[in-house]
């Protein structure tokens, strides 16, 4: 049986997030950066001991 | 804004642009410097009437590194606080002016010393290199001069606060206000090894200095010194482009937000340069490595809402697809240009800087040229664009005039040539340190070394990549003078953004400066106490004096 439940309450209003899509690729390209950064001078120390 | 004004007063706008003229005439000395540098790193020149490399070094150094920022920064941030909080009152103007004539006056003195030779210490002056006295009190001046605007401007603040109860002040205010306590609070750091230790031995009061006492002062203000120089460009990035563009500021309270944790967590971290010390046990420096790797997280913060401000603006004009916003921004514009291309550069700046700041890595590019490389990115590229860009709305708003087309075009080239020149000079930097080459070094090959000699190609780009920012530098003070005083006459925005609708209301706490500032002493005396006590319990003797140039 369908539950009546959520009939009477009333709507509250959604407000839209922005679609930030590319700002979380943009982070993600930057997080990877100073990954790559690090991991290659880190080789280097290695390298080097 | 509250209280704000849609121009700057006349008089506050003279106060703000004598620091800006200051500042461009420190720029082309400082400028010139850094060219014959580069000239005589490169091995093919040398220079005339025996002048010493490491006299222009320290000239370059102190007037870009300390004279120009310093300058440029309390100019605009007087510009903005009687923009966003209100004309300043004469009595605020008038402590402004004395702040002006004292950096000034304190400048000169330095710079004198410099140019005849007498203080080649370059522009951290490392004991036991001993400068005349002359070039300490010189320093001293600029420094209290700063702390005098600085109490102006908390003075303005205050007033605002006080005719606005339970009110946001005005973000650009706040933000000038964190700027300058952070300024404070650090400053005090090279105030006390100035005074207590440079100048009584540099006038033969004293034999000795504590060397390592001196360089932990040093660096416990020179690392928010950067800090202090980046903070006026997040300034415009967060408060001020959004508007450039049309859009809004994605939100105020991450913005102040950031800036907050910047004054809590920016001082305690200078033994992340002295990481090859000795005499500083391992554990406290393992403790400020940490505090400097969460310094990094406003840094993204900041980096989380630009990418943000400038889709949100995208998309609110049609952008479609991942990248399609990218395309909506407005590329021919100067006062945008400039200032993005600096962020742009921010991305391996701050990758750099995670390399400086980790123990094991730091023994890889200790002292050598990748940190000038580094430093090349961060001031004198991320920073200087972002005020380059600010300048080119500045000026014009200050003198009474706008800046003809022509002069935006020129000043995107400027962006262009100032980027080639940088990404020649500064890559080349970064990778003849990977392999050695040392940092304040003029030309040698010392004897001919195999590893010396595989460093020469890297300083020629070098050489070429300075000439082009030279150019730069001749392009930019073309600009600013015409700006200044040949640009047609007419009005000029002052641009403050809005902030975006759906962002959250900015609560108050960002304003109980006795809990940030308590937090942040906090932080300081456990980060620093242990360590400064053992250093001057288990001291050596100290040095003598030594002048190698």
């Amino acid at each position: 049986m369908k539950t009546q439940l959520n009939t009477n309450t009333p709507k509250t209003k959604v407000e839209k997030e922005p679609a930030l899509k590319g700002t979380l690729a943009s982070v993600l390209f930057l997080g990877f950066f100073l990954i790559f950064t690090w991991v290659s001078v880190y080789f280097l120390f290695l390298n080097r001991l | 804004m509250m209280n704000g004004t849609w121009k700057v007063d006349a008089r506050d706008g003279k106060l703000a642009m004598a620091h800006i003229y200051v500042a461009f005439v420190a720029l082309a000395l400082g400028g010139l410097a850094g060219l014959l540098q580069v000239l005589v790193r490169s091995g093919k020149f040398e220079l005339p009437a025996g002048i010493s490399y490491y006299t222009i070094l320290t000239t370059h150094g102190v007037l870009l590194g300390l004279v120009l920022t310093t300058f440029f920064i309390i100019g605009f941030q007087f510009a903005a606080v009687s923009r966003t909080a209100g004309t300043l009152s004469d009595r605020v103007r008038f402590w402004g002016w004395v702040g002006f004539w004292l950096m000034t006056i304190g400048t000169a003195i330095t710079a004198f010393y410099i140019l005849i030779g007498e203080a080649s210490v370059l522009y951290t002056f490392y004991a036991p290199l001993q400068a005349h006295a002359g070039f300490y009190i010189g320093l001293t001046l600029v420094v209290v001069g700063s702390w005098i605007s600085g109490f102006a401007m908390f003075a303005h603040y205050a007033k605002w606060k006080k005719a606005h109860p339970g009110q946001v002040s005005p973000l650009l205010t706040f933000m000038s206000v964190v700027n300058m306590i952070l300024w404070l609070i650090c400053s005090l750091g090279v105030a006390a090894t100035v005074l207590f230790q440079f100048i009584p031995w540099s006038l033969g009061y004293v034999d000795r200095i504590n060397v390592l006492v001196s360089r932990t002062l040093f660096w416990y203000f020179g690392h928010p010194l950067v800090y202090f120089w980046l903070l006026p460009a997040y300034m415009i990035w967060y408060a001020i482009i959004p508007k450039i563009i049309g859009g809004k500021m994605f939100s105020d309270s991450l913005a102040r937000m950031s800036f907050i944790l910047f004054l809590i967590l920016s001082i305690p971290v200078g033994f992340h340069h002295q990481l090859v010390e000795p005499g500083i046990d391992p554990v406290w420096k393992y403790l400020q490595v940490v505090l400097t790797f969460m310094v990094v997280i406003p840094s993204l913060m900041t980096a989380f809402s630009m990418f943000a401000t400038f889709e949100m603006y995208g998309r609110s004009k049609g952008a479609t697809g991942l990248f399609g916003w990218l395309r909506k921004l407005p590329w021919g514009d100067a006062r945008f240009f400039a200032p993005f291309v600096g962020m742009l550069f921010f991305i391996p700046a701050g990758a750099g800087g995670l390399v400086n700041a980790s123990h094991q890595l730091n023994q890889v590019v200790h002292n050598t040229i990748w940190v000038t490389g580094h430093f090349h990115l961060t001031l004198a590229t991320t920073v200087v664009l972002t005020f380059f860009g600010a300048a080119y709305w500045l000026i014009p708003h200050l003198t009474g005039r706008v800046m003809t087309k022509a002069m935006n075009r020129l000043a995107i080239i400027q962006t262009i040539v100032w980027s080639i020149g940088m990404i020649f000079m500064s890559s080349a930097m970064h990778f003849a340190g990977l392999l050695g080459a040392p940092r304040r070094s003029a030309f040698s090959t010392y004897g001919d070394a195999p590893q010396a000699l595989e460093w020469i190609p890297y300083q020629i780009a070098q050489a070429v990549g300075g000439t082009i920012l030279f150019i730069g530098i001749i392009l930019v003070l073309i600009i600013v003078t015409n700006l200044a005083f040949f640009a047609p006459k007419g009005e000029t925005e002052f641009p403050v953004a809005e902030v975006a609708e759906q962002a959250e209301r900015t609560p108050l706490v960002f304003e109980n400066w006795t809990l940030w500032i308590g937090i942040a002493v906090v932080l300081i005396l456990i980060a620093y106490t242990v360590p400064f006590i053992d250093m001057i319990q288990n001291a050596p003797p100290g040095s003598k004096g030594f002048k190698l140039w």
